[in-house]
């Protein structure tokens, strides 16, 4: 890495690279793409779901969809203490990866407790 | 840029949420104002971590998205359940402790 | 880059928390393993022996006193212990109460007149998440008196409340009333809990430092700015005086008190205002000690209208959960005048009425739930009417607990009031005296009219019984009530041990 320029520059560097990929991707997939048109296709995509005007229930998602998104929060945000963790991962040695172990052993009881009792099951 | 300027920005934050606690009345809606609130907190946590110099505000701001989350996920079973038995949220439906 | 070192624990300062933490943790694998038979039995087992564990973990620990733990989060000084070891001995017998499984229901999740609901009541099922739930409250309520820096302090005090919002929606008669108390416990504690962590940001702001010591630094030095400062304790305290149910924002008491389910209620009123308490008391008497004149005067009114409103509005009750939530009320002022003096018996007095007004608190709520008809507990004030006629033995006991609130001498609350309005004339702050006696008096006026109720009017005959309390009601009760006479004809030895250990470290 070039010590002397501005820190900046390796950041835009992979933006230009993302953006790339992106802007190659839909071209590429525009221009050697077939084009094989039915109506499911132009249908408004909805996580694999029918779409329709209003949900079941009168303009409400069923209760389901609240328990994932809970189960999904509680288990998405410990990762910011990991985060921290990774930084300093080298100075806190065996401490930290006991401490951290131990953490996510907590994490893994709640989900063990999730999974007994059939939070994960949809139906 | 000053930092005040973000002071400013998490007291107004911190305003709208709380009075959207006190006048909007689906509980729901209710619970989205009180996030702003701690988000609001937050806000002013890292400011002043900026303006201090030190990194403590920060992981204050940390702690506090995880423990925000928490509630997230206790109030929305809450909600959840006396929805069902109710079938409204509104805070005003419940009134049956009025006396 | 700064220099950075891993940091020191001083697991053996924490073990009373780390090990209700792990009872916690154990009893979440209890009810993700084990068959729905032995649940019960194992949960409270566990329950019970953690808490036990934990006891003489703090017992262990007394006279290592005046350390800082995990870098200075965690300030075990004698208060700490002293506190810790109240919110324990409360806990078990909140826990002996929360035993009874009657009380709850077994589905919370149903919604109530449901079919699925009614299956799950006849399964004969046991409703054994709330002894885990329990014990995460216990934890928090162990840490946050213990705090001495505004992460802990807000972490502790989320840690303390979310489990209490879920056990207060648990109760398995009147589930509407009490899925409502669980809302708005809910919405008014995230709503109060919003402020204290505004107020903390503005603190952190004034001295740059998120340690309590830092904090009075800042104030000691004069350095930083005014106004955050005062914004930052005011938002603080609002927090902390919602949780303790001072006046104004004691909204959520009388409805959380009467929807939650009894045993809940039992531990929630006694074991939250030690912790809540524990904290204020910690806050104001290291880090804004030397700022007294900026806060003293408004606490100084908040704890004249809290005792005030407690004693007048308690009058108007016709529930008894209800007058028991504004007697808590009132309680709640006398306290404030304990963290008001700011002196050392100050300090002392609080902790004895914390402990003592528990300790009561629990014995009294015991009572309510042997009060029953065929359709559950009778909370209606008129229905208790000639009970000293009836059961004459639970009668006389609530009557104990009654007077030990009301402050008559020979029980522990007397002692305590003493002490406490001593200690506030001590400091000089005569205001706060004669309005806390005078408040006494009402109060005392609502109790005694209890009693005269429950022994000189005849009963009706309404199908309202005292049922045969369960061994371990019975254990509960029966200690309450011997610890509320002990504590009022032989106070000294405990005053004396709380005398020479509390302290704050500073």
């Amino acid at each position: 890495m070039n010590s002397t320029g501005n820190p900046y520059v390796p950041i835009l560097v992979i933006g230009a690279i993302g953006f790339g990929f992106a802007a190659f991707s839909l071209v590429a997939a525009a221009i050697t793409g077939p084009k094989r048109y039915n109506r499911a296709k132009a249908d408004p995509y909805e996580c694999g779901i029918e779409p329709s005007p209003q949900a079941a229930e009168g303009g409400r998602f069923p209760v389901k969809y609240f328990l994932t998104a809970m189960l999904f929060i509680i288990f998405d945000i410990e990762i910011v203490f990991l985060y921290p963790w990774a930084v300093t991962f080298d100075k806190l040695g065996v401490f930290g990866l006991v401490e951290m172990s131990i953490f996510i052993a907590t994490v893994f009881v709640a989900y063990a407790y999730v999974w007994r009792r059939g939070g994960l099951e949809w139906d | 840029m000053n930092a005040a300027n973000y002071l400013y920005v998490s007291a107004l934050l911190f305003t709208i949420g709380a009075i959207g606690v006190v006048v909007r009345r689906n509980a729901i809606v209710v619970f989205m104002c009180v996030e702003l609130m701690l988000n609001a907190a937050n806000l002013a946590f890292v400011t002043f971590a900026r303006i201090n110099g030190n990194l403590e505000g920060q992981v204050v701001a940390f702690f506090t998205m995880v423990v925000a989350a928490c509630e997230v996920v206790v109030g929305l079973a809450i909600i959840v359940t006396i929805y069902r038995s109710r079938r409204s949220a509104s805070v005003d439906d419940a009134s049956l402790l009025k006396r | 880059m700064s220099i950075f070192t891993a940091p020191v624990l001083n697991y053996s300062l924490l073990a009373p928390i780390l090990i209700v933490l792990a009872g916690a943790v154990l009893g979440v694998m209890i009810e993700a393993f084990a068959s729905k038979a032995i649940r019960p039995v194992a949960q409270l087992s566990l329950t019970l022996g953690t808490l036990i564990l934990a006891i003489a973990q703090v017992w262990r620990i007394r006279h290592q006193s005046s350390l800082t733990a995990a870098m200075g989060s965690v300030a075990i000084d004698g208060a700490a212990i002293l506190m810790q070891g109240a919110v324990l001995v409360i806990a078990i017998l909140g826990v002996l109460l929360i035993a009874d499984q009657e009380q709850f229901t077994v589905l919370a999740a149903a919604v109530p007149g449901s079919e699925e609901e009614r299956e799950s009541l006849e399964s004969g099922q046991k409703l054994t998440e709330v002894y885990p739930l329990t014990l995460f409250a216990v934890a928090g309520m162990l840490v946050f008196p213990v705090s001495n820096d505004l992460i802990s302090l807000f972490v502790a005090l989320e840690m303390l409340s979310l489990p209490l919002y879920l056990m207060a929606g648990l109760s398995r008669r009147r589930r509407l009333l009490s899925q409502e108390a669980a809302l708005k416990y809910f919405l008014l504690g995230a709503f109060s809990s919003a402020f204290f962590l505004f107020g903390a940001a503005y603190l952190y702001g004034y001295s740059g430092s998120v340690s309590l010591a830092g904090i009075r630094d800042s104030v000691v030095g004069g350095s930083g700015n005014d106004v955050f400062f005062l914004i930052g304790i005011a938002f603080l305290s609002i927090g902390l005086l919602f949780k303790v149910g001072a006046v104004p924002f004691h909204a959520w008491t009388p409805d959380v008190y009467q929807g939650a389910p009894t045993p809940v209620t039992a531990f929630m009123a006694a074991a939250t205002k030690v912790a809540a308490f524990g904290a204020m008391l910690r806050i104001f008497y290291t880090a804004f000690a030397n700022a007294y004149w900026d806060w003293r005067p408004l606490m100084t009114v908040i704890a004249i209208i809290t005792m005030l409103f407690g004693s007048f509005v308690a009058i108007a009750q016709r529930d008894i959960k209800r007058m028991l939530a504004y007697s808590s009320i009132a309680h709640a002022g006398f306290l404030l005048a304990g963290v008001i003096a700011l002196n050392k018996a100050g300090l002392d007095a609080s902790i004895f009425y914390l402990f003592a007004y528990g300790i009561a608190t629990v014995g009294a709520f015991a009572i309510v739930t042997l009060v029953r008809d065929s359709t559950g507990e009778v909370t209606d004030l008129k229905r208790w009417a000639g009970l000293g006629k009836r059961s004459p033995f639970a009668a006389s006991l609530f009557a104990t607990f009654l007077l030990a609130f009301a402050g008559i001498p020979l029980t522990s609350g007397f002692i305590g009031k003493f002490s406490i309005f001593s200690a506030a004339y001590e400091s000089g702050n005569k205001a706060i005296v004669v309005v806390g006696v005078l408040s006494s008096a009402i109060a005392a006026y609502f109790y005694i009219r209890v009693i005269v109720l429950m022994f000189f009017t005849d009963p009706a005959d309404d199908g309202t019984s005292v049922v045969i309390p369960s061994m371990l009601t019975r254990i509960t009760v029966i200690a309450a009530f011997i610890i509320t006479i002990f504590l009022g004809v032989f106070p000294a030895p405990l005053l004396n041990f709380i005398t020479s250990l509390a302290y704050f470290i500073r």
